[in-house]
């Protein structure tokens, strides 16, 4: 996921009241049964929580395992038949690093010329952004560049908004600016539509970048466990996956019945996944369709993101959850299963919390948990390596990288703390902004992808024939 | 009307139904497998925890009885009798959360229920299984020892805190052990650990997404000389088992051992698999036959199987093989004599045409077996090629039924089409082409449609900014162009109709004369033609200009190549605007070319008049110039993904051209040349 712009202006939400809600909860707890007891028991229903997405995970990890290499291999089926009319479009601000080796792929792109039309949106770049996308717009007529004023809103959403203004397609399918598809990818999105009950595809994000830092290795991992084993297991078990922001497609007729990407969260992605479903359509997961972007390689970039996401996420339990159990399009299965999706940037607050329980009860405060400190362990290191285990066979990574397993450790109390941090925020009304990803642009094809002046093919000697001048 | 109603009321039924069958039966396979982890793990540590509680406190005394320490002993199968440092005893319970035996089952589990698939999983649970054992009795004899040398205090301190943490380490090193021997070597891995693609392996063999392909990695590790498992093999396991077991990881691994390499590359490496002998790599040599697609390297299979008609038959397998050959070779003609042996057939258009004239010579010249088809029985480039066929005009009926009954019969591996006009009846073939083994590329149907039609390339190259005379269709405004004109058919080729006037009383008898005509300011310069490649990728391979210097029914006869970066610059701009890809010639002017002698960066005036989305009549010179333009738009064409080279070429050669002569007799039999000079072929 990608920040397309700067502050959004989103409307401000604050829960004291659940807050103060819980509080008193709790205290009157204290109050009743006692606090040894009070703890206990909440010690005993967090363990019901983290064995049930213990299995969740495991779950997922026992369906990648059967299922997702075969997949990965499967023959495509009417690829070139079918090819409805398809818009790309890209949100971009302050992109001047990787920008041309998107575009670079974006015109490469395996589709019918004259179905494809492409729309980058330059949010008010301040840095050299502009002039690379006018550059390449000026040297091919498929890309169409659109530059929003300086304040215009809404971030990504409102720039994937104002492009979608101006296209007339079936389909559009979103990119970040930092990522580079391959080739094949919007037949292997489209096809899906076929199918009048699909709003939206989400295909395979791979990181490219996952030499330039440990950290940068680490999401590397990250991101094949969390497409090829958990993204593909919400697919395989219960048909829900999510649509991802980026590398993924969206039938228009369906975006603009829902009123296209809501400027008032940070996941729009995840959001939009949530009013689909609410609407009857259904999102569809391509692991073959895929494409490389870049992963953040400092832990500052990897705590902002991670921040925004759980921040948004959080937001969208908060606003769906009960639409979704009063939905008449999800089966009760689907809707446990949707509700767990929506939860799953609060269970690292609860784990922050049963570790603090579990500590408290290792000072001998606090009663005995029904459970124990067995399901806490599951789920943070049993349900997880079981999944990232199953992603580095199934993505057939050499065999050293199973030791880069280890830097998960870290990686999961970073996640308590992100989630934590971001669940407050969310509570006492932070607003809600898009925190921009900065790119290195370390690996891809930009450096070679700038457009140039053809020079000539003729051999020239320098003695007698004026150097070829290449200009950018 | 009324069923399809119902029809689709059905399927909107069966979609909106929210149970999901196909869902709902995956779910219920995977929850198999997490009723049989969990009872495995519950169930097995319910059965097995006293047996592993007893055998460890045995090993335990063991290991230490074999150290010399004499302070332990063990009265019951579990609990140990500690002596402490003042002579105190304490007696020490190996409880059930003390044993290796959760760690063990967890491991296992994580084995059998996710990493089955992989049998390394078997060693790697192992070696897991071996280390945690052995590192909790390194816990337990510590604690032990703790309490020897420091009391009870020591022994619980070190036992519950120190040996928890420890506990925790040597499981997680447990995992990393199975999951490190489970995954894939580095030489059989597709990315190494920081995600970058190590196998590069074509696109066609490949797994999609699994890694990054980064130019500048070094090519993924060898195994080593000495390995274990061939040790195994060669002297441990019993030699039909070991075949067996070959045959069935060779099937397995036929892309590990093929499936980097170019075709090219694959067809030689089969030829060398099975100079062995058909009987050591039958596996490998049979997954090929099943799997390739590629018919340079099926018919190097082949050839090498027919070659080896002499071995015994040792194998079922190989009869197979040479079952498949069989019918592979009857499929496929073989090539005439005087073809290169590794080259291949080609089936060219427009064989009557001097585009498909020159393009016969060039594929032929390159030791091409080259199949010509015109639509006329008397197209001398039906006498210049190894093989002619009659193919009726592309907007005949007929004409893709014939061509696939004319590939079918002679399987050329890839077509090049010299006629533009037949691009729109060979698009919808393209696939049935191929299932026959004949690859094409041809230009984006909109970007041809645009070349053919003068108009819509005038709107084209006015939308993209190319200089191109203003042109119009309409006969009421014609005059208002800047005379004097030029004009032709909107759909014509090869010079037919084409009318220069220079009085508006001339333009308007010509309109109305030349059918579907457009006018056009006529140009004043030097002509020239550029013959361009452009890749797959819309970047243009080479640009080759070339002063038309005399011309004959539109055909150049005389002509000399030139350099120039305003010219290169601005055809480069016309094949992108209409969004051409493979061979093209761009015609158009200098205004004023003089400075170009002196100096090819001069800033010339140049303008587009029109382009042909095919090879050119004056191709010869091109290619004597050094581009060869044929034969890499043939590698293009054999494989998508072949980075294309750039084409460079000589400025100042010149053309001369003159007529020659075919021959043939009454029956249709080629009859000696007269003229040929003696010694020549």
């Amino acid at each position: 996921m990608s920040a397309g712009g700067a502050a959004a202006q989103g409307r401000v939400e604050r829960h004291w009241v659940a807050l103060a809600v819980y509080a008193l909860v709790l205290l009157a707890a204290f109050a009743l049964i006692g606090f040894d007891l009070t703890l206990g028991i909440a010690a005993g229903v967090l363990n019901v929580v983290f064995l049930a997405f213990f299995f969740r995970h495991l779950a997922f990890a026992v369906s990648a395992a059967r299922w997702a290499e075969a997949d990965l291999e499967a023959a495509g089926v009417g690829l070139e038949s079918y090819a409805p009319p398809v818009a790309v479009l890209v949100a971009c601000k302050n992109e001047e690093l990787v920008v041309d080796g998107m575009v670079s792929a974006l015109l490469g792109l395996d589709y019918p010329g004259d179905r494809l039309t492409i729309v980058v949106v330059d949010d008010a770049s301040e840095d050299g952004t502009a002039a690379r996308l006018d550059a390449w717009a000026a040297s091919d007529p498929r890309l169409r560049v659109l530059h929003r004023a300086p304040g215009a809103g809404g971030g990504k959403s409102g720039a994937l908004n104002d492009a979608l203004a101006g296209v007339d397609a079936e389909i559009v399918v979103v990119f970040d600016a930092d990522h580079e598809p391959a080739r094949n990818v919007l037949r292997r999105l489209v096809r899906h539509f076929r199918d009048p009950f699909v709003g939206a595809v989400m295909g395979r994000c791979v990181v490219r970048n996952g030499a330039d830092s440990s950290l940068a290795g680490t999401i590397f991992v990250d991101y094949l466990s969390g497409y090829l084993v958990n993204e593909y297991g919400r697919q395989a078990l219960f048909e829900l996956p999510a649509y991802g922001g980026a590398n993924c497609a969206v039938r228009v007729s369906t975006l603009r019945a829902l009123g296209g990407w809501n400027p008032d969260t940070v996941t729009e992605d995840t959001d939009l996944t949530l009013r689909v479903l609410l609407a009857g359509g259904r999102v569809r997961y391509d692991p073959t369709a895929v494409d490389f972007e870049e992963a953040v390689h400092s832990t500052r970039r990897f705590w902002k993101q991670r921040h925004r996401w759980a921040l948004g996420h959080q937001k969208c339990l908060r606003d769906y959850w009960r639409p979704v159990l009063r939905s008449r399009h999800l089966g009760l299965v689907d809707k446990i299963e949707t509700v767990m999706f929506l939860w799953v940037y609060h269970v690292p607050v609860l784990c922050g919390l049963g570790l603090g329980l579990t500590l408290l009860r290792a000072f001998g405060v606090g009663g005995q948990a029904v459970v124990g400190l067995l399901p806490l362990s599951a789920l943070l290191f049993a349900g997880p390596f079981a999944e990232l285990a199953v992603g580095l066979v199934v993505g057939r990574v050499e065999r050293r990288a199973a030791w880069q397993l280890v830097a998960f450790l870290p990686a999961f109390g970073l996640s308590i703390l992100t989630a934590t941090h971001a669940y407050l925020d969310g509570m006492i009304g932070k607003r809600l902004s898009w925190a921009k990803t900065a790119r290195s642009g370390s690996v891809g094809t930009a450096a070679e992808a700038a457009p140039q002046r053809p020079a000539t093919f003729a051999r020239r000697t320098a003695a007698t024939r004026p150097a070829p001048k290449v200009a950018a | 009307m009324s069923a399809a109603v119902a029809e689709g009321r059905l399927v909107r039924r069966i979609r909106a139904d929210r149970r999901r069958p196909g869902a709902i039966a995956r779910r219920r396979t995977v929850l198999y497998e997490i009723v049989g982890a969990v009872t495995w793990c519950y169930g097995g540590f319910l059965l097995l925890v006293d047996p592993a509680r007893h055998v460890e406190v045995r090993l335990v005394m063991l290991l230490l009885t074999l150290g010399g320490e004499r302070r332990v002993a063990a009265p019951f199968d579990d609990t140990f009798l500690v002596f402490g440092p003042d002579g105190a005893t304490m007696l020490a319970v190996l409880t059930p959360s003390c044993s290796a035996l959760a760690s063990l089952l967890a491991i296992g589990a994580l084995a059998v229920f996710l990493l089955r698939r992989r049998p390394h999983a078997l060693p790697g649970l192992g070696a897991a299984a071996l280390w945690v054992v052995g590192a909790n009795q390194a816990r337990l004899i510590a604690s032990l020892l703790a309490g020897v040398w420091y009391g009870d205090g020591a022994l619980i301190l070190f036992h519950d805190w120190v040996g928890a943490l420890f506990n925790f380490v040597y499981t997680l090193i447990g995992l990393l052990i199975l999951i490190t021997i489970t995954m894939h070597s580095a030489e059989r891995a597709e990315q190494d650990r920081a995600g970058r693609h190590t196998a590069n392996r074509p696109d066609a063999w490949a797994r999609p997404g699994l890694g990054y392909r980064d130019d500048g990695l070094a090519a993924a590790a060898r195994p080593g000389k000495y390995r274990l498992i061939s040790f195994v093999h060669r002297f441990l396991v019993p030699a039909p088992i070991s075949r067996r077991l070959g045959a069935r990881r060779e099937r397995n691994r036929v892309d590990y051992r093929l499936g980097h390499l170019g075709p090219q590359a694959r067809a030689n490496q089969i030829a060398a698999l099975a100079a062995k002998g058909l009987g050591v790599h039958t596996a490998t040599l049979l997954a090929v036959a099943t799997h390739e697609t590629d018919p340079v390297v099926l018919d190097a299979l082949a050839a090498a199987v027919a070659a080896r008609q002499w071995e015994p038959v040792t194998r079922p397998q190989v009869t197979a093989l040479r079952l498949w050959a069989r019918a592979w070779l009857m499929r496929a003609p073989e090539g005439s004599t005087g073809d290169r042996a590794d080259g291949h057939t080609v089936a060219v258009t427009g064989a009557g045409g001097p585009a498909g004239v020159a393009v016969i010579r060039a594929l032929r010249a390159a030791g091409h077996r080259v199949l010509a088809l015109d639509a006329s029985p008397d197209a001398v480039g039906l006498r210049l090629a190894s093989a002619g066929e009659v193919l009726p005009r592309a907007d005949e009926p007929g004409y893709g039924a014939r061509l696939v009954e004319i590939v079918t019969t002679h399987r050329p591996d890839a077509l090049v089409c010299t006629v533009a006009e037949e691009y729109a009846a060979l698009e919808p073939l393209t696939g049935t082409l191929a299932g026959l083994g004949c690859r094409t590329w041809l230009p984006d149907p909109a970007a041809s449609a645009a070349c053919l039609d003068k108009v819509a390339f005038a709107a084209a190259l006015h939308a993209a900014g190319v200089p191109h005379p203003q042109t119009t269709a309409d006969p009421a405004r014609a005059a208002e162009l800047p005379g004097p004109w030029i004009v032709k058919p909107a759909h014509g080729r090869g010079s037919r109709d084409v009318v220069a006037v220079d009085t508006a009383a001339a333009l308007a008898e010509a309109m109305g004369r030349v059918p579907g005509a457009i006018a056009q300011t006529r140009l004043a310069g030097r002509e020239f033609t550029a013959d361009v490649l452009v890749g797959r990728d819309g970047a243009m391979l080479t640009c080759v200009p070339r002063w038309r210097d005399e011309t004959k029914a539109g055909i150049s006869v005389r002509g000399t190549t030139f350099d120039s970066t305003a010219v290169t610059s601005v055809v480069a701009a016309t094949v992108r605007a209409v969004g051409l890809t493979g061979p093209a010639n761009v015609q158009g002017f200098v205004a004023d070319a003089a400075p170009l002698s002196v100096n090819p960066d001069a800033a010339v005036t140049v303008t587009v008049v029109e382009v042909n989305p095919r090879f050119s009549g004056g191709l010869p010179l091109t290619l004597a110039a050094g581009a060869d333009v044929v034969g890499t738009y043939l590698a293009g064409i054999l494989d998508p993904a072949a980075d294309l080279p750039r084409l460079s070429f000589d400025a100042g050669v010149r053309m001369a051209r003159h007529f020659s002569e075919v021959y043939v007799g009454a029956d249709g039999g080629a009859v000696a040349d007269p003229l040929r000079l003696a010694g020549t072929a």
